[in-house]
């Protein structure tokens, strides 16, 4: 009896122990924690694509609402867009995208809101810091493989920070993961010129491990390779005024072969072949052989537009501005056969003034919104020509600008009425030309308040008119002499710290104009 | 052992009895609901800033309701500020100064209601001041940075600090209400003695002189001719001004022109350029005769009109020149000469068709069609022609219809006509449309337009209302033009508007109307009976009553002939 009771006692001991062993387990049971993490070359790559598909994440809260935060490509558009002269807000454009356009931008505005890009960031960093450990985990993973992952995470965290330092001018630079809690520390801002340092270093080192192919297109354009970052380094080097640069790395992607211009309309005699599949091969369907690097929307991962911009559904938020067709592409009154393909029916529905590029499913018709997966595209080769030729003219070859600016002409059929046939010699006219050749070419791709700012910046402010005349179109009547005023304050021209953010971060000085 | 329980059950209860008292002095209860301080309670925690303008407002007993419940604005100006301001009126010291000055003062500071900066404009902001001025903001730009600037007086510091019971801006410098009318302002003004001159001999002087104690009535507002603007249009002087103009040789008759030159000067109500440009026309003071605005790059014109199709050059406001508010209103500096034009009724006849938005898609205008789809009663996807929402979502559309063929068409002027579905329950319930300028006169309208029956049975008896008048008689889109000569036919109120004979393309007369001014006039077709589709519009004729009604008539080329 006694000795059952004993063998009874070691049992209840036994069992007791052992489930006091689970009961104290402190690692999640549902989850994988960064300890069991980064062991095999799989979960490396796994890595790799969720920093791609963080550039795809959804918004979050309710539109007009003060807990909104924008998805990320929303905000390509938005600081890209809404403060420049091609859209316009429309009925249900909430307070703070009519503030954009207004230039009354506060420091609560939604969209002044950086943490999608935070996340993103934090997602390269994690993986920068994190790979090279898989190295010594996992036999199969090999050194080559790994300075391809490392190319690509340093080229997105790149391409994050020169939409940060170009929206918000000085940014905190954060370059080490932030893993826990532990690792949460307050930083000060970093000024414009370090953070784009820190760019074209890292766009360096990733242009040497980077690789040419992934092997198959929909990889190529939607993945970074070796020519996404020279498209990337020549776009950083324009904006730091850094021409030679430029030119070098344009070319490098010009002499790969590998990129083109999609046909858009031929001159034949007195008549005009279209091609009618431009825009779906371009636009529609994407990863053409023009696109250099997309964010890949598909079925599975619809992309935000079509709430933003489909005319079938009462809350819209941008429409083209009224303008556009006119101003920007010009109208042939007496031959409707003579038209440039980029605008009605590729950029805009003029008929509604819908931004058609996201959500037309061909010219003619509209994307359902299950359809909704046009691909946001970074960089395409038309961009390519048209930096090469901003450089050129601005090392004083302004016939070589104006040769590549015909070339991408061409292909689009641009109306003679906007061809203003400036000297090669006139610096300024070229740039001009050059500026509202983009205006047509990259309507709607997030690209025109960056082309005017930058141009207006150069030369220490030299043409800042620039954007003043184009604020003066697109700012309403009755606003337009503030918002002019406002636009001689080179500091109004980046956004505010969102407030959040400040609250947070007592390190962060906002900037002075919105004090 | 009971004893020794009884003891420490006591002991126990008793430290728990302190513990509890203890727990019981702790307890702080927040008897405010919030935390946030209110508009005195925040100057209270700057006395650095705001020591001397804390002291104005206790001394003026502005302080307490300020401290109180509601929702206002204020503009506090910093210690500097103050200082200025107070050596500008002669006081040592805030308690030195004149009660009723300071008081006067502060009110133009606050107003009741919170005001953030998102609504300034280039105008007078939406509220009141307490004082009973409006402000004006502006932005200015001081050595490379810009801020907002109040009544051209203050730069804003730093803006939208909320408090309790409403907003602060901070601001750099004291403002000073204004303290002379419009007259006393331009009098003073040694480059307008002429037009000065002018509102003395007609009398409008005296008119711009007095400060209404009605705020409905007070303010006015005066686009002024410099001295250097009447010289380079060939007045030299006062002269020579009334020598062109003043006809009937005492200026202060209405019908005197130079009488009429300084009240076509003068329109009502309180509008700074950023509240002029809003607006596409303004009366003025001389009866029925308005002013055009209209906003050319940054330049704002006065009277940039066209008419039938040839541009009249307008006059320009000089910015710098503009804004100057005064106790009874503003004035404004127009750099050129103008005078209202006499013009003599004119007939128009509109192609309802040859709208902005279509001709903008030469792909379609004159040759295809072209729907024109409301997806939502807020879309308004042409400017001028728009239409009471139809519960059935897909009536909602305008067709522009082009064919040199169809039997719609084949006969209409320029081949096009717009259609758009019409009546209760389900379809549109009412057609509104922007007439291109009319001249003022009396005219006849005729609504001309294709007539259609969508089947065998459609009705659409229609109402017509111009610039909300009804017009006498009703017109129907279902309905034939009636056989008889023309002169038979317009006793009767048809004629045929077209060159072909065919009865289908019908023109009715629904009525005479007055227009009292000269602009764009409204024009609105009410369905009464009957719901279709086919209601083919192709135009509107306003033809001056003394005139011949019949001729012109068109062709599908839309050529006029006159048989």
């Amino acid at each position: 009896m006694k000795k059952a009771f004993i063998y009874l006692m070691g049992t209840v001991i036994l069992a007791g122990s052992s489930s006091c062993n689970k009961y104290l387990e402190l690692q999640p049971q549902d989850g994988i924690i960064k300890e069991e993490f980064w062991k095999t070359k799989e979960q490396v790559q796994a890595s790799v694509i969720g920093i791609y598909s963080s550039m795809m994440e959804y918004s979050s809260g309710g539109y007009n609402s003060q807990g909104y935060i924008p998805s990320m490509a929303e905000l390509f558009f938005v600081w890209g867009e809404s403060r420049a002269d091609n859209v316009a807000t429309a009925t249900a454009s909430s307070f703070d995208d009519i503030a954009l356009t207004t230039m009354n931008v506060q420091p609560t505005n939604v969209n002044a809101n950086w943490r999608p890009f935070y996340r993103t960031i934090n997602f390269c960093n994690t993986l920068l810091e994190k790979a090279p450990e898989v190295l010594t985990n996992d036999n199969t993973f090999t050194q080559r493989q790994l300075d391809i992952y490392m190319s690509e995470a340093l080229t997105v965290r790149a391409l994050m920070y020169f939409y940060l330092v170009r929206t918000f001018g000085d940014v905190p630079l954060k370059l080490d993961a932030t893993l826990s809690d532990e690792n949460i520390t307050p930083i000060e801002k970093s000024t414009q010129a370090q953070v784009l340092d820190q760019i074209i270093a890292d766009l360096k080192k990733a242009e040497s491990l980077a690789v040419t192919s992934h092997g198959n297109a929909e990889q190529d354009k939607g993945r970074i390779t070796r020519y996404t970052v020279n498209s990337l380094l020549a776009d950083v080097y324009l904006w730091t005024d850094k021409y030679t640069e430029c030119v070098a790395e344009c070319d490098k992607v010009i002499n790969s072969g590998r990129f083109g211009l999609i046909r858009g309309a031929t001159v034949n005699g007195p008549s005009i072949e279209y091609n009618d599949s431009w825009f779906n091969t371009l636009y529609a369907d994407g990863n053409s052989n023009e696109g250099i690097f997309e964010l890949q929307y598909s079925q599975q991962r619809l992309n935000p537009f079509f709430t933003i911009f489909s005319p079938t559904i009462p809350a819209r938020r941008w429409v083209a501005a009224a303008d556009l067709m006119e101003r920007v592409f010009s109208v042939d009154m007496t031959n409707p056969q003579n038209y440039d393909i980029r605008g009605d029916r590729a950029s805009v529905s003029a008929a509604t003034s819908t931004v058609w590029k996201y959500v037309g499913a061909s010219p003619s018709v509209l994307r359902t919104i299950d359809q909704s997966f046009a691909h946001w595209i970074f960089y395409r080769y038309a961009d390519i020509l048209l930096m090469k030729a901003e450089a050129l003219n601005e090392s004083g070859n302004g016939q070589g600008a104006l040769n590549l600016v015909y070339q991408v002409r061409q292909r689009a059929n641009a109306l003679v009425s906007t061809d203003p046939t400036p000297s090669p010699s006139d610096k300024f006219a070229v740039q001009d030309f050059i500026l509202d050749e983009r205006a047509r070419e990259f309507c709607f791709e997030g690209k025109r308040w960056f082309d005017v700012l930058r141009n207006a910046k150069r030369n220490k402010y030299a043409r800042l008119p620039i954007l003043l005349n184009m604020i003066a179109q697109s700012v309403p009547s009755n606003m337009q002499q503030s918002a002019q005023a406002k636009a001689k304050d080179v500091n109004s021209h980046y956004m505010p710290i969102y407030l959040y953010e400040l609250q947070t971060n007592k390190k962060l000085v906002q900037n002075s104009f919105y004090k | 052992m009971s004893r020794k329980i009884i003891v420490s059950v006591l002991a126990f209860a008793m430290v728990a009895g302190l513990v509890t008292m203890n727990a019981c002095r702790k307890i702080e209860l927040v008897e405010t609901t919030t935390a946030d301080v209110n508009i005195v309670g925040w100057l209270d925690k700057q006395p650095d800033s705001f020591s001397l303008f804390r002291q104005i407002l206790e001394r003026t007993g502005t302080a307490p309701f300020l401290n109180a419940y509601g929702a206002y604005t204020c503009f506090a100006p910093v210690n500097s500020g103050v200082k200025t301001y107070l050596t500008k009126i002669g006081a040592a010291s805030v308690d030195a100064a004149d009660l009723n000055t300071l008081k006067d003062m502060v009110r133009l500071h606050l107003l009741e209601d919170t005001v953030y900066t998102n609504s300034f404009t280039d105008g007078k902001l939406p509220v009141i001041t307490m004082f009973g001025q409006f402000l004006v903001t502006s932005v200015a730009n001081v050595g490379g940075a810009s801020s907002y600037q109040i009544n051209r007086q203050a730069l804003v510091r730093n803006s939208n600090i909320r408090t309790g019971n409403g907003i602060i801006h901070v601001i750099d410098q004291v403002m000073t209400p204004a303290v002379k009318t419009i007259a006393q302002q331009l009098e003073a003004n040694a480059n307008y003695s002429v037009f000065v001159q002018a509102m003395k001999e007609t009398g409008y002087f005296d008119k711009l002189n007095v400060v209404d104690p009605n705020l409905a009535n007070r303010w006015i507002t005066v686009l002024a001719e410099s001295n250097k603007a009447l010289a380079d249009n060939g007045f030299a002087n006062y002269a020579s001004l009334k020598a062109k103009y003043s006809k009937t040789g005492n200026p202060r008759l209405a019908t005197d022109s130079l009488n009429m030159y300084v009240a076509y000067h003068i329109t009502s109500g309180l509008k700074f350029l950023g509240d002029i440009i809003t607006q596409t026309t303004h009366e003025t003071m001389l009866p029925q005769e308005v002013i055009s605005i209209r906003l050319v790059e940054q330049d704002i014109l006065i009277n940039e009109d066209e008419f039938n199709g040839v541009i009249e050059k307008g006059v320009r406001i000089n910015r710098p020149g503009s804004d100057n508010a005064a106790t009874n209103g503003v004035w404004h500096e127009a750099a050129g000469h103008y005078m209202v034009k006499f013009r003599k009724p004119t007939a128009l006849f509109w192609d309802v068709s040859a709208f902005e938005e279509i001709k903008k898609l030469p792909a379609f205008y004159k040759k295809a069609n072209y729907n024109f789809t409301r997806a939502t009663e807020a879309d308004k996807p042409i400017k001028d022609h728009y239409w009471g929402w139809g519960s059935l979502a897909g009536t909602n559309v305008l067709s522009y219809t082009y064919s040199t063929s169809s039997s719609i068409t084949n006969f209409a002027c320029n081949n096009d006509i717009n259609m758009l579905p019409l009546g209760l329950p389900s379809r549109p319930v009412w057609w509104e449309m922007k007439t291109p300028p009319v001249i003022k006169g009396k005219y006849k309208v005729w609504i001309c337009y294709r007539a259609q029956k969508q089947s065998s049975s459609s009705n659409q008896l229609c109402q017509v209302e111009v610039n909300g008048q009804l017009m006498q008689r009703t017109m129907n889109f279902t309905e034939n033009r009636p056989a008889g000569t023309d002169a038979e036919l317009e006793a009767i109120g048809w004629k045929r508007y077209i060159e072909n004979t065919t009865n289908v393309f019908a023109a009715r007369q629904v009525g005479v109307i007055e227009f009292k001014t000269t602009q764009q006039q409204t024009i609105r077709i009410t369905p009464l009976v009957g719901t279709q589709n086919n209601n083919n519009l192709d135009m509107i004729h306003f033809i001056p009553i003394d005139e011949n009604q019949i001729l012109p008539r068109f062709r599908p080329d839309g050529s006029m002939i006159y048989f």
